[in-house]
């Protein structure tokens, strides 16, 4: 499973107004680690998250996952190995029930019948959220919907998860349970936040983003220790 | 409660009733929604002037709303929410068409106003035959059905979007609200400026969150079909629901009813 790997080589972005977002990235993220991506608003970090998936491709430079380099042809293979969670569960439960949601991605892998419900009920259970299977996501709650948004991922058995902003909007409890949930995801994940407790416990290394650039990367107490580079990306 | 959280309860409301359990819920999405357009048709096909008969087919949502285990009452008063539209496509058939038709006493009833009475009643019954179908079906699993039957799956998509994007809608815009009532200092109407700006506003967030939902999908393989995992079981009770029904409706729509009554009245 080693080559389940994200390389950034040299990328950048502009959206089309002109802003650009990305300015000669560079970073190698290898299997089974687990980054943070912190940042102020509009450091850059969703653009990078969204090319990690080919949501967005580089204007210049290129994204490599695994083996695979994200262009148009590769976009399956892509979205089959690199799993998305947006920031906000509402735009990700687009269907009218949980568990439609959830089996939406194995749907459109193309698996048989059978399989969609084991990974629709194995994904569910790994996020404590069977119980809401039957029920429209715009009934549920913010922690719910959130683990239900994270179960629409994992039953796609994704080799690398890439979380943006996960902990927005949670309370305690479910942050704690968020938490729990992915310290129990064995494979690569990337997460973007601009919670710093929740990189402290999770993360070994983290990526300090400022306007479209990397600031900083290492491991992640030396870089919560150092308040003057902190502070220089707006984190303080 | 304003008006738009109303309007949101009353969406959960209509999800809470499709959860249920009865024979209506039992039944296939699809022999129920082709009930339903048999009787829209059935209602629709009556003569402008044949109010008798159109009554008759009154007994239908009421004897399927027992079925669905729905209070017809909660039915009926749904239904009336289009009762303005409906008002508004008849109301130039009195006036204009002004021929006497039925004298009852000193009072003549011209054939406009019987045509009136007759296109608010079938807009009623089609509006109630459509919500005991979502009531008893719900909304997904009718446009699964109706995909099924061979309505394209854009449309199916487009439906199922609309309807479960509306209450994220009416969310954002009870928000907006709420944060323009909380500084609007008692003032209770928006005027035509702030009515611009609102209606603005709301469609740049429909449009951004249109594309933030486009991203998810694509992220999880989207190819242009929404797939459901719901599977359809049509039985023999379908079949029977199906047959009977239309039975029911052919005899209803040709049985003349004004006759009958006429030989009612006359043997007493």
């Amino acid at each position: 499973m080693s080559h389940h790997y994200v390389k950034f080589d040299h990328v950048s972005y502009t959206y089309p107004n002109g802003f650009k977002a990305l300015d000669d990235v560079s970073l190698l993220i290898t299997h089974g680690e687990k980054v943070a991506v912190i940042g102020a608003n509009g450091a850059g970090k969703s653009t990078l998250m969204l090319h990690t998936n080919g949501l967005l491709t580089a204007s210049e430079g290129r994204v490599v996952i695994g083996d695979i380099p994200v262009t148009r042809k590769t976009l399956p293979q892509i979205r089959r190995t690199v799993g998305l969670v947006f920031q906000n569960p509402d735009d990700q439960l687009f269907m009218p029930t949980v568990a439609d949601d959830v089996a939406f991605g194995p749907i459109n892998m193309k698996l048989p019948d059978d399989e969609v419900e084991r990974r629709v009920t194995m994904a569910l259970k790994a996020v404590g959220a069977y119980e809401l299977k039957d029920r429209p996501g715009y009934q549920l709650s913010g922690g719910q919907k959130r683990s239900a948004a994270i179960a629409t991922v994992l039953s796609m058995e994704p080799d690398i998860l890439v979380m943006d902003e996960p902990s927005s909007n949670l309370d305690p409890h479910a942050r704690r349970l968020l938490i729990r949930q992915i310290e129990e995801f064995s494979h690569t994940c990337i997460i973007t936040t601009h919670d710093l407790a929740m990189v402290r416990e999770l993360c070994p290394r983290t990526i300090v983003m400022a306007v479209g650039r990397i600031a900083a990367d290492g491991p992640t107490a030396d870089i919560l220790a150092d308040t003057a580079l902190l502070d220089r990306a707006s984190l303080l | 409660m304003t008006a738009i959280e109303r309007a949101l309860y009353e969406l959960n409301e209509i999800d809470g009733y499709a959860a249920g359990q009865s024979f209506m819920h039992s039944l296939d999405p699809r022999s129920k929604a082709l009930v339903t357009t048999l009787y829209i048709i059935a209602v629709l096909s009556f003569r402008l002037d044949s109010l008798s008969g159109i009554l008759f087919m009154w007994i239908f949502p009421i004897l399927f709303s027992a079925l669905g285990g729905i209070s017809y009452n909660r039915v009926f008063l749904k239904s009336l929410y289009v009762l303005p539209l409906i008002l508004f496509i008849g109301m130039f058939n009195p006036v204009m068409n002004r021929e006497p038709m039925l004298q009852a006493g000193s009072i003549t009833v011209s054939r406009g106003w019987v045509e009136f009475i007759s296109i608010v009643l079938r807009g009623l019954l089609a509006v109630q035959a459509s919500l005991i179908l979502v009531m008893t079906t719900g909304f997904q699993k009718i446009c699964y059905g109706l995909e099924r039957i061979g309505m394209p799956a854009i449309f199916t998509t487009q439906l199922l979007m609309v309807y479960r994007y509306l209450s994220v809608l009416l969310q954002e815009a009870a928000s907006m609200d709420n944060a323009r009532r909380s500084r609007g200092y008692g003032k209770r109407s928006y005027s035509p400026r702030l009515w611009g700006i609102f209606i603005g506003q709301l469609l740049i967030r429909t449009v951004a969150r249109a594309e933030r939902i486009h991203r998810a999908m694509l992220s999880r393989g989207f190819d242009g079909t929404v797939a459901l995992r719901t599977r359809l079981h049509w039985t023999m009770t379908d079949t029977l629901f199906l047959i009977i029904s239309t039975a029911l409706f052919t005899a209803t729509r040709l049985t003349d009813f004004s006759y009958l009554f006429n030989m009612i009245i006359s043997r007493q």
